[in-house]
């Protein structure tokens, strides 16, 4: 008798506690030539799914539910990350979807998203053609492409001599074809003149007749839009061919630890962007702040984060709060949740625009002494921007 | 007119490092008839290999060269010896899908090893120049131009005047015969896939010091050795030299008349006209 009241006593215990797992699915680039981008995204879901459920979880409807993690290995080819989409939404029936790195990929990937009528918030595109199709099912955390040399451009009208004269040149993916057509309008706002506007085939290794171009036209800024091996090369081209522009930009690379570290002290001098850096004053209601994430994240991993491990990040904390304000996991209500969130994070604030996207200035950054230094982020200097470069030979 | 010379020095700099890279396929296709697709793959592990010397071992790249030559020269006689063997007497198809097997073997091999992270060959002198009236020219593209025509002559010269260059000859030309003459063909096969290998870790090492390297870089580069293998000719190691000469030439002058998107369709379009008016090559035998 007291046994089966016991039984009985435990199973309601059980199913009152029980709670469901909430499950994210993504496909990221694991291997194949974004890898060195995509390993980001891993680990951000990842830190972000263990800092959340150790925390309790999300919070559904009066039970807390544990999140779980479906990642596949999309092998950086864009049509099995669609394939891999769609798998994880027919066979392993995941709740929601995190994205893949690199504008391409969320292109086809969103669609796969929308036609099912599940949300995704991704951190890894920032094209604005992502955002030209009317689509309500996805979000990003990235800001718009085309916004991306806006601080930069603003910061080279207040130096003195100012630049007048810019070569741009960006490679021919989304991302980069967004970004050039962004800059392009604000270069001519800013009243600076572009004596170079080439587009060069993705994964090009030879820059040498770019670079001569730029010289003979007397370029006194360049202005890159491309991928972190592309950028590599530029640098190291740059300087063998004695190449010494008053000031560049790239749109990739300078965050990144490990491109630093590959180019050593040529990489000084590099200008860059970037909408988020490990500041104490980004208060965070899991990891305390930006900066303990930042090296949390450095202890956990080897290495130290950038925009796109926070980037993926804020993904998963996006869809945590919207799940909680939605008060269930029905993708529909959790979409309308999302579309309204706005919370402080490690990320900044994250609160999505009607398109989807959300909306963060880009702080101008430089490496100097290899460190990455803020340079301006649309009002004053924060710091003193090395300018003009001095020629290579006498770096 | 100074910005054209400019140009025309890059591409003739460039056509130098295209024909080292193009010399190992060439050779291995021309006497082996084995299309090596994995030749991309080799030339990346060259690249890793210099790259772990000089940042490991604290050796100069250029003084690497010779030991990555060596460890290359080791996988590719290992390679042939224990895989490519076996289906040497088969079609050709075989050796095409074995080959590429290889490649994606290695690749992914090279991603668990090294990590996709790039990686880039820096000495102290990798960004020094000279200037040669009023053009720039880059120390280190310069040497790599020099060891490029030097190990093409040199390999020219072995395959003609040395009893292993002329063994290797005979084994293409004519199997039965060469065997008659003492030929050991499984030796013989060994030492030119090896010898092939060690040509490509050499490009490897030098394509690390003027680019980046990763895991990856290995697929298009065999596909531009392999556009600039038809273009020189497989008869005529020299051959190569012409064909790197004249791919670096005209993909520089594209970028600079119509557009760096075009490169790859000015080489690839070089390619097919070659095929369509002289295909043995531009140097090779006109039967």
């Amino acid at each position: 008798m007291f046994r089966f009241v016991f039984l009985a006593a435990t199973l309601c215990f059980a199913a009152a506690t029980s709670a469901q797992t909430i499950t994210f699915g993504a496909s990221v680039q694991l291997t194949g030539p974004v890898a060195n981008t995509g390993r980001y995204y891993k680990d951000a879901y990842e830190f972000a799914v263990d800092k959340i459920n150790a925390a309790g979880g999300v919070k559904v409807g009066g039970a807390q539910s544990k999140i779980a993690l479906k990642l596949l290995d999309n092998q950086s080819d864009v049509n099995l990350s669609v394939r891999q989409y769609a798998q994880l939404l027919s066979q392993d029936k995941v709740n929601f979807l995190l994205g893949p790195f690199a504008s391409n990929f969320v292109l086809a990937d969103s669609s796969i998203a929308e036609k099912a009528q599940v949300p995704m918030v991704q951190g890894g595109g920032a094209s604005d053609e992502i955002y030209t199709r009317s689509y309500k099912y996805i979000f990003g955390t990235l800001p718009a492409a085309s916004d991306y040399f806006g601080s930069t451009i603003e910061a080279m009208a207040k130096l003195s001599p100012a630049p007048k004269t810019v070569a741009l040149l960006y490679a021919d993916d989304s991302f980069d074809v967004s970004v050039a057509k962004g800059t392009r309008e604000l270069l001519q706002k800013a009243g600076i003149k572009a004596v170079l506007d080439q587009r060069y085939s993705s994964n090009a290794s030879d820059f040498s007749v770019v670079l001569s171009q730029i010289k003979s036209a007397n370029a006194e800024a360049v202005l890159v839009a491309g991928h972190e091996t592309e950028v590599l090369n530029f640098i190291r081209q740059a300087k063998s061919l004695g190449v010494s522009p008053k000031l560049y930009s790239f749109t990739v690379g300078v965050p990144s630890a490990d491109f630093r570290h590959a180019l050593g002290k040529d990489a000084n001098g590099a200008s860059g962007m970037t909408a988020w850096l490990p500041s104490t004053s980004l208060k965070d209601p899991w990891f305390g702040d930006a900066e303990a994430f930042a090296r949390d994240w450095k202890a956990k991993f080897g290495y130290d984060p950038d925009y796109h491990a926070a980037a993926g990040v804020a993904a998963v904390e996006a869809f945590v709060k919207a799940i909680e304000a939605a008060g269930s996991t029905d993708p529909k209500k959790v979409r309308d949740a999302l579309a309204k969130v706005s919370f402080d994070s490690l990320y900044g604030h994250i609160a999505f625009n009607d398109k989807g996207q959300i909306s963060l200035p880009q702080i101008m950054i430089q490496i100097q002494n290899d460190k990455v230094v803020p340079i301006f982020a649309g009002k004053d200097f924060i710091n003193k921007l090395e300018y003009p470069l001095p020629p290579w030979s006498q770096r | 007119m100074q910005l054209l010379l400019q140009v025309l020095a890059s591409g003739v700099l460039l056509g130098g490092l295209y024909a080292l890279m193009a010399l190992g396929l060439a050779l291995v296709w021309g006497v082996l008839n084995i299309v090596n697709l994995s030749h991309g793959a080799l030339i990346m592990l060259g690249a890793y290999a210099t790259y772990f010397l000089f940042t490991g071992a604290h050796i100069d790249p250029f003084a690497a060269l010779p030991i990555t030559a060596v460890v290359l020269f080791v996988v590719g006689y290992g390679i042939q010896r224990g895989i490519l063997n076996l289906v040497i007497r088969g079609p050709m198809f075989n050796t095409l899908l074995i080959t590429f097997g290889i490649e994606v073997i290695l690749t992914y091999l090279a991603q668990l090893w090294f990590s996709a992270d790039f990686r880039a060959i820096n000495p102290g002198y990798a960004g020094s120049n000279f200037a040669v009236g009023g053009i720039t020219i880059p120390l280190v593209q310069v040497i790599s131009f020099a060891i490029a025509i030097g190990l093409t002559v040199a390999m020219w010269l072995f395959l003609l005047h040395t009893r292993i260059g002329r063994g290797i000859r005979a084994a293409a030309q004519n199997l039965v015969a060469a065997r008659l003459y003492g030929v050991d063909p499984k030796r013989i096969y060994a030492v030119t896939f090896g010898l092939g290998a060690a040509l490509a870790g050499v490009a490897g090492g030098l394509y690390g010091t003027v680019s980046q390297i990763n895991p990856y870089i290995g697929g298009p580069l065999t596909a531009k050795s392999f556009a600039i293998a038809i273009i020189g000719g497989l008869d005529n190691p020299l051959g190569v030299i012409v064909g790197g000469l004249c791919l670096g030439i005209v993909e520089s002058l594209t970028a600079l008349y119509i557009g760096p998107t075009y490169r790859d369709v000015a080489s690839f379009g070089i390619l097919v006209l070659v095929l369509i008016v002289r295909p043995s090559g531009l140097l090779g035998r006109t039967t």
